[in-house]
């Protein structure tokens, strides 16, 4: 809980690579957008990039497999790989939520 | 120690940032192991390739990417909870709203619907949970404010194991149109109306073939032709321009002229029903289709009356000609006898019985006057004796205008002369009127002025303007014949003349 308060300021920017309207794809958008609305409300903002469209935007973020989520702020930057479906391990992951317990490992 | 204990935190951060490096590279590579990416980027000397992990190549994937965004139409996916999937450059461009932002959105961020019937909502419901997809129309209110009248094709999205996995729409925006179709709509109805209530005749005719395709109540009720019958006719079959030349001029000057007009042709109804008409064709087109247009009025009252009005200018005209020998007449007899004075008295009392009786018949319309009216207007000047010592007495009768000319001037010399020598020159004489219809083999009419009471009267030495106004005069206005007695008790006058010479037609029929 202190650590969700202490975050409670915090602006979030995350950038989802996305492959078209893919089945991950589409649920890793539907999924982060869900999670961002429920836990980040007016604190965030989602690029949600198409790299079928672009492929020229994979290269700077390095991104080898898509969908990839990166939390670029607050730093240190996050890489998220898969469908966004484990709410849990995302909610960890951006520090939106302690972990129970010291062996959990988050990317 | 405090340089030791820096490098020992410098290399506690460093260990952080290669666990969270591995960490990474084995969250990566679980998630392709365990199948939840769709592609994979390969950085090559050409920049980034993509390879999806779906049997798609990335140019594939691109290719249609591509032409789903060039289509016009928006497309929008959307997953079971109705965020958004997918749409194409269109829907951006239609909802104002970019992909980035809209992704992973629910689909009411971008839109609201408004049903246009409060049942279609529920259809549109049914329809896709029955067939799976559903057409129609609604309004997608913006997130603007802005509303769009669109046409939509929604169909469900199912996942290889048949369950349902969201929709695709396919949405057009039709807010000109439907807007042109309102205007279109507005414009039918307002010139349906005027077309359907006009109190002229309107036809409509194929350029081409000549023959009806269209006509209003009123033609069908001008002509006592059903619609349906009047369909298909060409004009001369239904009675107008049946002379061949000219109805081929007519459509001749028409191609030349794009509108031709006749101030008055016959038109012959079914039933036999002569009419006269005005006719303005106007040629012009429908959808490239050329059209006449003709509007037919019915001027046959207005030409009735016309002719009426002619009639009637040349009989005041006759009239006034007859009226002015008259007081010619009467002029040329009252000077005659007298001085310059009393014929200057004279003259202005027998023009005002003149125009006394002249009043009568402009009331009229030179039909005709009441003999009760005539003598009225004549004894205007003993109005309050009327009923005391003057007494009229006779049926309704109506006098033609000549009679009524005639007998008036008579009736006024009768009543001059009854003032000045007669029953009405002293307080006890009484006069009367009296007129009777004798309904014998040769009808007549028969007009007396009796006097009694008043001083004794004898015949003139001399014949005076009055003596042939009633004798003479009287005599040639209704070709009869005048008697005048001198008695003890006063002068009778009786003037009696042929019926039809007397009393207007409709006097003699009724």
């Amino acid at each position: 809980m202190v650590a969700a308060a202490a975050h409670a300021a915090t602006r979030y920017v995350l950038r989802l690579y996305v492959t078209g309207s893919t089945p991950h794809s589409t649920r890793a958008i539907s999924n982060i957008r869900k999670i961002c609305e429920e836990h980040l409300d007016g604190r965030y903002d989602l690029e949600v990039i198409d790299i079928s469209q672009y492929p020229s935007l994979a290269k700077g973020e390095q991104i080898i497999a898509a969908p990839t989520l990166i939390r670029k702020l607050p730093l240190p930057l996050r890489r998220f790989i898969g469908d966004m479906s484990q709410t849990q391990r995302i909610l960890l992951g951006l520090d939106l939520r302690k972990a129970e317990s010291s062996s959990a490992k988050l990317p | 120690m405090h340089k030791h204990l820096s490098s020992r935190s410098a290399l506690l951060d460093e260990n952080a940032a290669l666990h969270a490096q591995l960490d990474e590279a084995a969250e990566t590579l679980r998630a392709i192991r365990s199948g939840e990416v769709d592609a994979l980027v390969v950085q090559s000397s050409r920049g980034p390739q993509i390879y999806t992990l779906q049997g798609q190549d990335a140019e594939t994937n691109r290719f249609r990417g591509e032409m789903l965004a060039q289509v016009s139409d928006a497309i929008i996916a959307v997953d079971g909870d109705e965020r958004i999937t997918y749409l194409n450059a269109a829907a951006e461009r239609l909802y104002g709203f970019d992909g980035p932002r809209a992704l992973g959105r629910t689909l009411t961020t971008i839109f609201k619907s408004r049903w246009l019937h409060p049942q279609d909502e529920a259809a549109a419901r049914t329809a896709l949970q029955e067939r799976g997809e559903w057409r129609g129309e609604n309004v997608h209110v913006r997130h603007d404010g802005h509303e769009l009248n669109v046409e939509s094709s929604i169909t469900v999205l199912r996942g290889i194991d048949g369950l349902p996995t969201g929709q695709l729409a396919v949405i057009r925006d039709v807010t000109e149109r439907k807007q042109n179709e309102d205007r279109v709509l507005v414009s039918e109805i307002r010139y349906r109306r005027l077309f359907e209530a006009a109190h002229d005749g309107v036809l409509v005719l194929d350029a081409g073939t000549h023959r009806i395709i269209d006509a209003n109540p009123f033609m069908t009720q001008m002509l006592g032709y059903p619609r349906d019958q009047l369909i298909g006719k060409e004009l001369f079959e239904i009675g107008l321009l049946r002379d061949d030349a000219a109805s081929q001029e007519m459509f001749r000057n028409l191609e030349r002229a794009e509108q031709v007009r006749y101030e008055s042709l016959p038109l012959e109804s079914p039933g036999g029903r002569h009419q006269t008409v005005e006719v303005v064709a106007n040629l012009y087109e429908e959808n490239g289709r050329p059209v006449i247009q003709c509007n037919i009025r019915d001027i046959t009252e207005r030409r009735r009356s016309e002719e009426h009005v002619k009639l009637l200018m040349a009989e005041v005209n006759h009239r006034a000609k007859n009226l002015l020998a008259v007081v010619q007449a009467v002029a040329y007899q009252t000077a005659k006898h007298g001085d310059p004075a009393t014929f200057a008295d004279r003259l202005s009392e027998r023009i005002g019985g003149l125009a006394a009786g002249q009043d009568l018949l402009v009331k009229s319309e030179w039909k005709g006057v009441e003999v009760c009216e005539l003598v009225e207007a004549q004894l205007a000047h003993f109005k309050e004796l009327i009923g005391r010592r003057v007494v009229l007495d006779g049926p309704p009768a109506q006098l033609t205008p000549q009679a009524a000319q005639g007998i008036g001037m008579a009736l006024h010399e009768l009543a001059t002369n009854a003032v000045k020598y007669g029953a009405l020159s002293n307080g006890e004489g009484r006069v009367r009127i009296v007129w009777k219809i004798i309904a014998d083999s040769t009808p007549a009419f028969s007009i007396s002025w009796l006097e009694d009471g008043g001083p004794k009267v004898a015949a003139p030495g001399r014949k005076g303007f009055g003596q042939i106004v009633i004798g003479r005069m009287a005599e040639a206005a209704v070709q009869g014949v005048a008697a005048i007695t001198y008695g003890e008790s006063g002068l009778s006058w009786n003037l009696s003349a042929p019926l039809e010479d007397t009393l207007t037609v409709i006097q003699v029929a009724a």
